[in-house]
């Protein structure tokens, strides 16, 4: 364990030092090439911008996290439900599935101005935008999981005379954890995607809206400091999902355990 | 039902394989084999890889359906997977989120059966196998020998009569196949299941079995039958004795003979 935990933070020590090397630099050229801040502000005034206006950027973001939230959930559970669906019915698997992965392929977020007119400017919107374009890769992934299955993992279970619901709770299961957490890893970006898209089209509150504003206005460092807030709010999202992860499939853990 | 056999063991045979015939599609992978294997015999079918042995395994595991002809264990047919078979197959087939002993326990638990009365057996047949140490570890953590001598616990944890092992240690080195025939020896003998071990070795076989069937190449045949009468416990230094080198030649001339025809 604490193996483990040296180990992520030799992974992580280059990639903060570069970040921080970056930020550094920034700072220097801003200042030497007298940069105005409304082209491009330093990374201290952005830190300085998010703190003296920190409750209008929460007041913004909360809302936008709250449906990017929602929408991933409503992807998960949707789409692994169709993915149980696709793996057990052979007229989905035919049909349903090949549309599915095809139209992987269209630019879901050009729909964006289709769906304001469906549903008005509100957050029935953002959150239909999310779901239209997380769900589809956590049901491919799901899908994908529920049936990569050894052909010798099916015969040992038959052997053992396993019935179907032991077959989909005791391997099916356990065997797309994995992929189900790598779908979500990707649904939980493309979510906030969704719900950024939807406000800068049509919305009067959440970040995206916010940002959009700041640009009107020409605020550049509150644009950048929602762009901030919202960044660090994705990371702390995709952070929690890979955290369960190394927990729910501990299976697979890298090979740091063996290697010792 | 098992009183009753043992009494009548000279009489009827554990399993009966009577003239099964194997078609797929239109190319016959098996003709007419006919086999019985007495309670607590050790069989190998021996010949060359994709020769249909494989295919009578699993016909006689009831994952397979013979086109033609019956088998029949203690009298009754095989119409499909059955509790008194336990299979071990080439690769372990292990669950890999699951640890070594709940990999044992997995038919237990498929069947509903209490894991409590169960888990002492598993216990004591990974200490037989010798990896009750690793009882807690998951698959990964351990080698390919360990691997497959765990999967060979979890074919045994239901008390089957007859162990089906479809060419269990081909995956194996050289140097852990030896070993682990023997331990399979040791366990076969303290146990006294009978074993059906399907292998393209023949070394393997001849150590290892009673009796070796020699298969013939598509459609599979049984081209010929061997008793043999090596002492038990069968210890790895009689591989190098003049009477096991007799029986290797004799399966070797009737593989190839098995060939020309």
């Amino acid at each position: 364990m604490l193996a483990r935990m040296k180990n992520h933070a030799r992974d992580l020590f280059w990639p903060i030092l570069i970040s921080f090397l970056i930020l550094v630099v920034w700072e220097v050229a801003v200042r030497w090439l007298k940069i105005r801040s409304i082209l491009l502000p330093a990374p201290s005034e952005i830190a300085e911008t998010m703190v003296r206006q920190w409750s209008l950027i929460a007041s913004h973001l909360w809302p936008s996290l709250y449906l990017t939230v929602c929408g991933f959930a409503l992807s998960v559970i949707g789409g692994v439900l169709v993915a149980i669906l696709i793996t057990y019915s052979s007229i989905l698997r035919k049909g349903f599935y090949p549309v599915i992965v095809v139209s992987q392929v269209i630019p879901k977020i050009a729909i964006a101005p289709l769906f304001i007119v469906w549903f008005g400017t509100g957050t029935v919107s953002s959150l239909l935008l999310a779901v239209l374009i997380a769900f589809f890769p956590m049901t491919i992934n799901a899908t994908m999981g529920f049936q990569s299955i050894d052909d010798d993992i099916h015969r040992m279970a038959r052997v053992f005379m396993a019935s179907r619901w032991q077959v989909f709770w005791k391997i099916r299961m356990p065997n797309a954890l994995p992929y189900i957490f790598g779908g979500m890893k990707i649904s939980i970006t493309l979510a906030i995607i969704g719900v950024i898209v939807s406000e800068f089209v049509a919305s009067q509150e959440g970040i995206g809206y916010l940002i959009k504003l700041a640009g009107g206005l020409l605020d550049t460092p509150l644009m950048m400091g929602a762009i901030t807030a919202l960044s660090l709010s994705g990371l702390a999202l995709y952070g929690l999902i890979a955290l369960a992860e190394q927990r729910a499939v501990y299976w697979q853990e890298p090979s740091d355990t063996s290697g010792g | 039902m098992n009183e009753q056999s043992s009494d009548s063991q000279s009489t009827a045979p554990l399993l009966r394989v009577t003239e099964v015939r194997k078609l797929y599609q239109k190319t016959e992978a098996i003709r007419n084999v006919s086999v019985d294997v007495r309670d607590g015999e050790f069989v190998s079918l021996l010949g060359p890889s994709g020769c249909g042995k494989s295919t009578l395994l699993m016909m006689i595991a009831g994952l397979v359906d013979p086109t033609e002809g019956s088998i029949a264990i203690n009298g009754t047919p095989v119409a499909g997977p059955r509790k008194e078979i336990g299979v071990v197959f080439q690769q372990p087939v292990l669950l890999p989120w699951r640890t070594i002993l709940d990999n044992v326990l997995f038919p237990i638990e498929l069947l509903k059966l209490p894991r409590a009365k169960y888990e002492q057996r598993a216990m004591e047949l990974l200490s037989m196998a010798k990896i009750a140490d690793f009882a807690h570890h998951l698959p990964r953590q351990l080698s390919g020998g360990m691997r497959q001598r765990a999967s060979i616990c979890r074919a045994l944890v239901r008390d089957p009569s007859i162990l089906l092992m479809d060419e269990p240690f081909s995956a194996l080195d050289a140097i852990t196949r030896d070993e682990i025939g023997v331990e399979l020896l040791r366990i076969w003998q303290a146990t006294r299941k009978t074993v059906i071990f399907v292998t393209h070795s023949i070394r393997e076989a001849a150590f290892l079995s009673d009796r070796v069937l020699v298969m013939g190449r598509r459609p599979a045949t049984i081209a010929a039958e061997f008793k043999i009468d090596l002492p038990r416990p069968r210890t790895i230094p009689m591989m190098e004795e003049e009477d096991f080198n007799h029986y290797s030649r004799e399966l070797r001339t009737a593989i190839e003979a098995s060939h020309v025809s």
